[in-house]
């Protein structure tokens, strides 16, 4: 341990001014020549305010370089956590897990200090600058980029579905509803995350709160357009918004209220962007379904009130189910369904990766639960999202599971026993 | 959820302060803590070395360029004036008070200023 005394110790609230006399007179006992040095001075001293750290009035946040520059541009940051979860802090587009890094040095924060780079450009002239340091610390918060925390964000919409506007639940006020501000007041992830999370859970805002809608009811809109497409002899890649309105808007129930048919209207534009691509030719506005998309959803439907299904009897209604001219495809289910292919007959079922636990050694113990002996094809799909910027598929299996050979076919199980 | 809110006013608004970072602890002489007390003097050499001198110390560091900028944000606590056009109270704000994209890292040990001391007669 280095111990440091400040001269001139005089306690006082102030102290008192160094004069360029006594500070060459420093310099002469210490046998330093003033030739070979700046003409620039800077005496430090700690301000009367000066304070560490530790009070938690400031404190000292190391940012990339991206996130310096946003600072620069003025934009904001948020840390968002509650009280049982680790903080996290939010940029406009990233999040970062907040963490503090301790150093066993000394930190001292020194307003209006100059570098010899920024002294040369100056005159040359003898020149004292009386410098207060701000603050001093022995920590840090650093800043790791993770993954956005979004699993809550289904959670809290799944409170409440939508089943159309003359559902009877759209009358209860008890029911929770979020507008982009209660969600980024509840979620821990960027607006721009939230934002993107908001689409690929198919999300709609209706009258300013965001909504899931129910699957049933989805469906129910689904087959209202693929019937549309199927009677009209259309195309699935081009499918016109407007006579889709028209055709469909009269299959609402009697108007209770005057909103309810424009409500109609929207869900079956939402429907359409869900599972469309939407674009102009001539004027008129077309959407192309996805036919992936469409078969998933499709197969959802199908497999959501069958604990198991029979896999090549499965593969024949869904087929036989989906808008002519779409090819079915299991590689579709990644992530949604399962097949067995032990058992005989070879069975599929529901198995959706949204509704496994978010942290990646609950995850690994969840899938091992489930299945002892797992394929990386049919893994992957199920630790996809566990993968941040620097992790890869193979890095997680490594990490959280053993591999072994069978039958010619490279399995992975699990690291450690599963109770 | 706490939500505290880390706003910045811009680069113009933004002052940029250098790191000085020290071996070890600065203490006192006297027991009434390091404020309102002189630190040292700090000079640069012609070819930008840092050269602080410490009561009866010297020492040399050099300029580190950081590759990841810290801010120094400052709490602000709201008082109960300090509400929103909603009339909500708002919460708990860091504000930036200035990046540091410089430091100046003295890790050698300070070297001792010997005084010439007068020979016995």
């Amino acid at each position: 341990m280095t111990r440091l005394s400040p001269c001139c110790g005089m306690p006082g609230p102030t102290a008192p001014r160094r004069t360029r006399e006594e500070v060459d007179a420093t310099l002469q006992v210490a046998k330093l020549n003033a030739a070979e040095l700046l003409p620039t001075v800077h005496c430090l001293s700690f301000g009367s305010g000066t304070s560490g750290a530790a009070t938690g009035d400031f404190c000292l946040l190391e940012l990339e370089p991206a996130l310096c520059q946003q600072l620069e541009a003025g934009d904001s940051f948020v840390i968002r956590g509650d009280k049982d979860e680790q903080a996290v802090l939010c940029s406009k587009d990233k999040t970062y897990d907040l963490k503090i890094a301790d150093t066993s040095n000394m930190l001292l924060f020194i307003p209006g200090c100059k570098t010899p780079d920024q002294l040369k450009g100056e005159e040359t002239q003898s020149n004292i600058v009386h410098t207060e340091i701000f603050g001093f610390s022995n920590n840090y918060w650093e800043l790791r980029r993770c993954r956005p925390k979004l699993k809550k964000l289904k959670k809290l919409l799944m409170e409440n579905t939508y089943e159309g506007p003359d559902s009877q639940k759209e009358e209860d006020p008890s029911r929770s509803k979020y507008t982009t501000e209660d969600l980024l007041n509840q979620i821990q992830a960027s607006e721009e995350e939230i934002m993107a999370q908001l689409q690929v859970l198919n999300a709609c805002e209706i009258g300013g709160y965001w909504r899931i809608l129910e699957f049933d009811y989805e469906i129910k809109l689904l087959n209202h357009v693929t019937q549309l497409v199927d009677s009209e002899s259309w195309s699935f890649n081009k499918v016109p918004l407007n006579v889709c309105l028209q055709e469909l808007g009269p299959l609402e129930p009697e108007p209770s209220h005057v909103a309810v048919p424009r409500i109609f209207k929207e869900m079956i534009e939402h429907c359409l962007k869900c599972y469309g691509k939407k674009y102009v030719d001539k004027g008129e506005v077309y959407f192309e379904l996805n036919a992936d998309k469409v078969c998933r959803a499709t197969a959802e439907m199908l497999l959501q009130n069958a604990v198991k299904f029979n896999l090549a009897e499965f593969q024949e209604v869904w087929q036989q189910s989906v808008p002519e001219g779409m090819t079915t495809r299991l590689d579709q289910l990644k992530g949604l369904a399962l097949v067995d292919r032990s058992s005989r007959p070879e069975i599929i079922f529901l198995f959706k990766v949204d509704a496994l636990p978010e942290g990646t050694q609950d995850r690994f113990n969840s899938l091992f639960s489930l299945r002892e002996k797992w394929t990386e094809e049919d893994i992957a799909p199920y630790i996809q999202d566990l993968c941040g910027e620097k992790q890869t598929i193979g890095a997680l299996l490594t990490k959280y599971s053993r591999s072994s050979m069978q039958n010619g076919v490279k399995v992975y199980n699990s690291r450690r026993l599963i109770s | 959820m706490v939500q505290i809110v880390i706003s910045s006013t811009g680069a113009e608004g933004l002052a940029e302060w250098v790191l000085m970072e020290l071996q070890g602890e600065i203490e006192a002489r006297y027991s009434t803590g390091l404020a309102g007390n002189l630190l040292g003097d700090l000079h640069y050499t012609t070819e930008g070395i840092p050269v602080l001198i410490v009561g009866h110390h010297i020492l040399y560091g050099k300029i580190i360029h950081l590759e990841k900028p810290f801010a120094v944000l400052v709490k602000h606590t709201p008082g109960k004036q300090d509400c929103d056009e909603l009339g909500r109270e708002t919460g708990t704000q860091y504000l930036v008070t200035a990046l540091i994209k410089n430091k100046i890292l003295f890790k050698t040990r300070p070297k001792p200023i010997i005084t010439n001391v007068p020979k016995k007669v």
